[in-house]
């Protein structure tokens, strides 16, 4: 073309100096750069969905360029919403994977060592040596790393330190062994007439599952066989397990079907087994609380726990260019920085370890209240993940039913066991 | 271009008249051009769809990697599933509860309402019926479920401050399912309820006048007049409403999720699951199959059973 | 018994039933009002004595609460006209005009009336997939469009209109676009405001497909919305309830405007 300008050109110039003309003092509307907007979904709620509400509130006011946009909650159908945008390629750019999914999740999740914009890890300066060692190292899979560790999170012992003394306990000393326990349980009762026990959270079908495999890996057992294949709880651990959580209510410790986290907030509940999630509920319930280890019920104290993760899931290159994935595993890198923040205000144990350590988190009331118990369980090595299988959503799906069954005193636990049993076995042989 | 006009219309004689071969195609192609719009979105988003579901059943389909196909194997995979037979189950159970539920209020409603249709209050009562209908399925179970909270629910608290000892109805199985009918019977008897009110409003009043020179009154009036004019309108209710019955999902996830246990896990809540938590997309078409083919067994049935109602 | 006095007693009955009706709904307003603390108190507060607005600012601030409703009226106001668009021509065809097979060809389009959306969500799903249009308006309301309760509305209105006007209109050189506008569409106002009515209901209203078709929740439309309320509040019934008497509000506003009309328009989808 011999023309220094073209009449496109001249005609963009053309509105270019009209439209800066118009905008009077400012800069050129077309120069000002927006900032780059990052979707960022979790699948928190409550008492954690606050928490990362702030932490992001932070980010946005210390951040000029970049901008996260926050949507959370959906835990029921976070996943296939998840698997559903990434198809679509319309996925956020940050999410959030529970470590126990990572062996069907990771489908829908960038490979951060190997991504188009290249090794995300390099980019962001995220070393290993600054998480905590498990939690980083469970984060791969097939060899490709996927997740950034973000927390820890278990199942503790939550207490009504009121009830414990209109029972005549001592609120100081909460029960550790399985005798202490059902003793403050038949004080409770007995003295106080509320509910003396809730062993999972508000009784969903999932929790109700977690608090029988507490049950059943504090006495070795598995869910699983080792390679993978067939069901293992169905033998006496397993029995036993189960029908230690229909004995609670049988003996008019606990009521099944209610919610633990309402009961508990409103005073009704002695002892709630729940996840470190529940403290700021607890601490805004003006319930005079206190916390402690899950009770050795069986042989060896245990408790369930997972870790969530910051994610970055598939992204088509037409919808984020390589310079947003940067930003985004840049703004990961952020979130760990201050997730003390998710500690104080979400109850969690950050994964990040200058966050775990730092002075504000050791300092802060969460963490006296209940945090330094929750880092303690970590620490003696007493967390358990949920299984890690391919088929884990299908295997647990088969699981709850006959688990919540026996537990609402519907069907024996001997059968429910058996019924759960063929059904996985089922999912794991299709 | 003219139509032909029917019996005792003038003959049309344009001047100058194409001859017979171009006019059939020029009016088959005006008649295209009123079909096609429909016709287009039809083919693309109603028939089109049952087709690639069958397709779509007869693969091994992960949405976000391989395809493989695998012939019956997913429906094979159905039948051999006790989880896919429960669910089965439980939308006949739920069909079986709401339908008559729906039909059997919407009716009691209309006549209610059709018996004081002299009074000026009634059209305020009749709002008042009508309105639930108007609420979103999410805001209908998501009230429902409050008010039938286990600790919290009003429900619960007013039958107990009452004497009564209910049962937690959404953490029972046996009373998940009809608690999720009644909420929806509540959420759709309203629209029947007009439907049957027009109905009644059909009836010549000298059917009334006979009726009571008979001496019918009350339920007999009901019985033998009313009910047997009604049956037209009440046959096409049943098959709309029934159909609906096959698909219902919202008001069961968000109440119960298809809990506790399975006891209220129906079909197209297991679709869902299957598709989108699991990524059995394969597995997923082949419910909606199965569906598809219940519900045309059953209208083919009731039609059958219930005499032709005049729907076209 | 006096006849005069069962028929007060019964309206009696009848208003009392109707206010019982409502009360899920009042109590849904209340709860949304009510702090925290009194909604999970034992024995229940019945009647708020303090009313807060916590939870409806909740709703408003951390959620794009009206982004979902601004969905929901795109969504229900494009299936809507869009449907009612390629509905007339159609219905026109089926009953003004005389063509071979007409019948046959519309029985087939009226038994898809038994095709519902939900069994076909997953070869939806792969279709939209592939035309670009999830997580899209158009992904949402197309499926709706191509429902024939529109068609069939239609033609039943339009087959009771005399077939003469229609004569009248041809010997004096009308053609069938133009009957149908100026002739057949005219006498139509009833049956396309029943339309209408039903099909902004519907869509408005649509859950199953909305879900899978919509990922991101600024395009949520207001049931999904609700749902991801629940999913992120599942013990806290103050904002659930404000949540589901924010989305009821311009249910009750509509209704109480139009209630006749949307009435009588029901009344016209009757199928009978």
């Amino acid at each position: 073309m011999e023309y220094a300008v073209s009449r496109r050109e001249f005609l963009r110039m053309a509105v270019g100096v009209a439209l800066s003309a118009s905008a009077g003092l400012g800069r050129p509307a077309w120069a000002q750069k927006r900032p780059v907007l990052l979707d960022f979904y979790t699948l928190f709620h409550s008492g954690d969905a606050a928490a990362m509400e702030m932490i992001v509130r932070k980010f946005n006011a210390e951040h000029r360029d970049v901008q996260i946009n926050l949507l959370q909650g959906q835990w029921a159908e976070y996943y296939a919403q998840l698997f559903a945008a990434v198809g679509a390629g319309n996925a956020p750019h940050i999410g959030i994977c529970h470590t126990s999914r990572v062996m069907d999740v990771y489908r829908a999740l960038t490979p951060l060592e190997e991504s188009r914009a290249g090794n995300l890890l390099d980019l962001a300066r995220i070393r290993a040596s600054d998480y905590t060692r498990s939690v980083w190292d469970a984060g791969v899979y097939q060899g490709k790393r996927y997740l950034v560790p973000l927390d820890s999170h278990m199942w503790g012992l939550w207490y009504n330190k009121d009830l414990f003394r209109q029972a005549g306990l001592d609120p100081e000393r909460p029960p550790e062994t399985r005798e202490e326990f059902e003793r403050a349980c038949e004080a409770i009762r007995s003295r106080t007439g509320r509910m003396a026990f809730h062993p999972c959270e508000d009784a969903l079908p999932r929790k109700i599952r977690r608090a029988w495999e507490i049950l059943l890996w504090g006495q070795g057992g598995e869910l699983l066989t080792p390679d993978g294949r067939r069901a293992a709880f169905n033998d006496e651990r397993g029995l036993r397990a189960l029908d230690y959580l229909v004995t609670l209510s049988r003996r008019g410790w606990h009521q099944p079907g209610t919610d633990g986290f309402k009961l508990f907030a409103a005073g009704q509940v002695g002892m709630l087994l729940a996840g470190n999630w529940y403290l700021p509920t607890a601490k805004g319930s003006g319930v005079n609380f206190g916390f402690h280890y899950v009770p050795k019920f069986f042989d060896r104290p245990v408790t369930w726990g997972d870790s969530h993760n910051l994610v970055i899931p598939r992204q088509r290159p037409e919808r984020t260019s390589n310079e947003v994935l940067v930003e985004a595993i840049r703004t990961v890198k952020w979130i760990n920085e201050n997730s003390h923040l998710w500690g104080i205000h979400g109850g969690h144990i950050p994964a990040y370890l200058p966050a775990q350590r730092s002075r504000e988190l050791l300092e802060s009331d969460s963490w006296r209240l209940a945090l330094r118990k929750f880092s303690e369980m970590a620490n003696r090595g007493w967390v358990r993940y949920p299984v890690i299988h391919p088929k884990a959503p299908q295997i647990h799906a088969a699981i709850e039913p006959a688990v919540q069954e026996a537990y609402n005193l519907r069907v024996s636990p001997r059968e429910a066991l058996a019924r759960a049993e063929a059904e996985v076995n089922r999912v794991l042989a299709s | 271009m003219r139509w032909r006009v029917r019996a005792g219309a003038p003959a049309d004689a344009p001047a100058r008249a194409p001859s017979r071969g171009l006019r059939s195609i020029l009016r088959a192609g005006e008649l295209a051009l009123f079909l096609a719009p429909f016709a287009g979105f039809w083919l693309l988003f109603r028939l089109g769809p049952v087709l690639y579901g069958v397709a779509i059943s007869l693969y091994r389909w992960d949405p976000l990697g391989d395809v493989e196909f695998v012939g019956a194997s997913n429906y094979l995979r159905l039948a051999a599933d006790p989880r896919f037979w429960n669910a089965l189950r439980n939308t006949l159970i739920f069909a079986a509860l709401a339908i008559p539920g729906i039909l059997a209020l919407g009716l009691g409603l209309a006549l209610l309402v059709f018996a004081y249709r002299h009074r000026p209050a009634v059209r305020w009562i009749e709002a008042a019926f009508f309105f639930p209908y108007l609420l979103t399925v999410s805001v209908v179970g998501l009230v429902w479920r409050w008010l039938l909270d286990p600790d919290f629910g009003a429900v619960l608290l007013a039958l107990r401050s009452l004497g009564f000892r209910p049962p937690v109805f959404l953490n029972e199985p046996a009373w998940a399912l009809p608690a999720i009918a009644f909420a929806t019977a509540w959420w759709l008897a309203g629209y029947r309820m007009v439907i049957f009110r027009a109905a009644l409003e059909d009836i010549p009043e000298e059917i009334f006048d006979a009726a009571k020179v008979d001496g019918a009154t009350g339920w007999r009036l009901v019985r033998s007049v009313l009910l047997p004019l009604l049956k037209p309108a009440a046959l096409f209710a049943l098959v709309l409403t029934g159909i609906s019955g096959f698909i219902v999902f919202g008001q069961v996830l968000i109440m119960t999720a298809g809990g506790p246990g399975r006891a209220s896990e129906v079909l197209a809540l297991y679709l869902y699951r299957f598709g989108f938590e699991y990524l059995e997309m394969g597995q997923a078409a082949a419910v909606g199959v199965v569906i598809f083919t219940l519900i045309l067994l059953l209208t083919l049935l009731s039609f059958r059973w219930l005499g032709y109602g005049g729907a076209g | 018994m006096n006849v005069r006095a069962v028929a007060r007693v019964g309206l009696v009955v009848a208003t009392l039933l109707a206010v019982l009706w409502l009360a899920p709904v009042l109590w849904m307003f209340a709860t949304a009002v009510k702090p925290t603390p009194h909604i999970f108190a034992l024995p229940p507060v019945w009647i708020p004595s303090v009313v807060v607005g916590d939870h409806l600012s909740a709703v408003l601030i951390k959620w794009p609460f009206t982004r979902w409703v601004w969905n929901s009226v795109v969504v229900a106001t494009c299936a809507t006209v869009l449907s009612t668009v390629v509905s007339v021509p159609a219905a026109f065809a089926f009953s003004r005009l005389q063509w071979r097979g007409r019948d046959a060809v519309f029985l087939v389009f009226l038994s898809s009336m038994l095709i519902p959306l939900e069994v076909n969500v997953i070869p939806l799903y792969f279709l939209m997939n592939r035309l670009h249009l999830l997580n899209t308006y158009p992904g949402v309301f197309l499926p709706i469009v191509g429902m024939p309760v529109g068609v069939f509305l239609l033609r039943q209105f339009f087959l009771n209109i005399p077939q003469e006007l229609d004569d009248a209109a041809r010997v004096d050189g009308a053609g069938s676009w133009r009957i149908l506008l100026s002739v057949i569409l005219p006498l139509s106002g009833p049956a396309l405001a029943a339309l209408a009515i039903y099909m902004f209901v519907f869509s408005w209203n649509e859950f199953f497909w909305s879900m899978i078709a919509l990922s991101s929740p600024r395009m949520f439309t207001l049931p999904i919305g609700l749902r991801a309320l629940q999913g992120a509040y599942d013990i806290d019934y103050g904002v659930l309830m404000a949540g589901a008497s924010l989305a009821t509000v311009p249910a009750v506003l509509v209704f109480l405007l139009l209630q006749r009309h949307i009435i009588r328009g029901v009344t016209l989808t009757a199928f009978r």
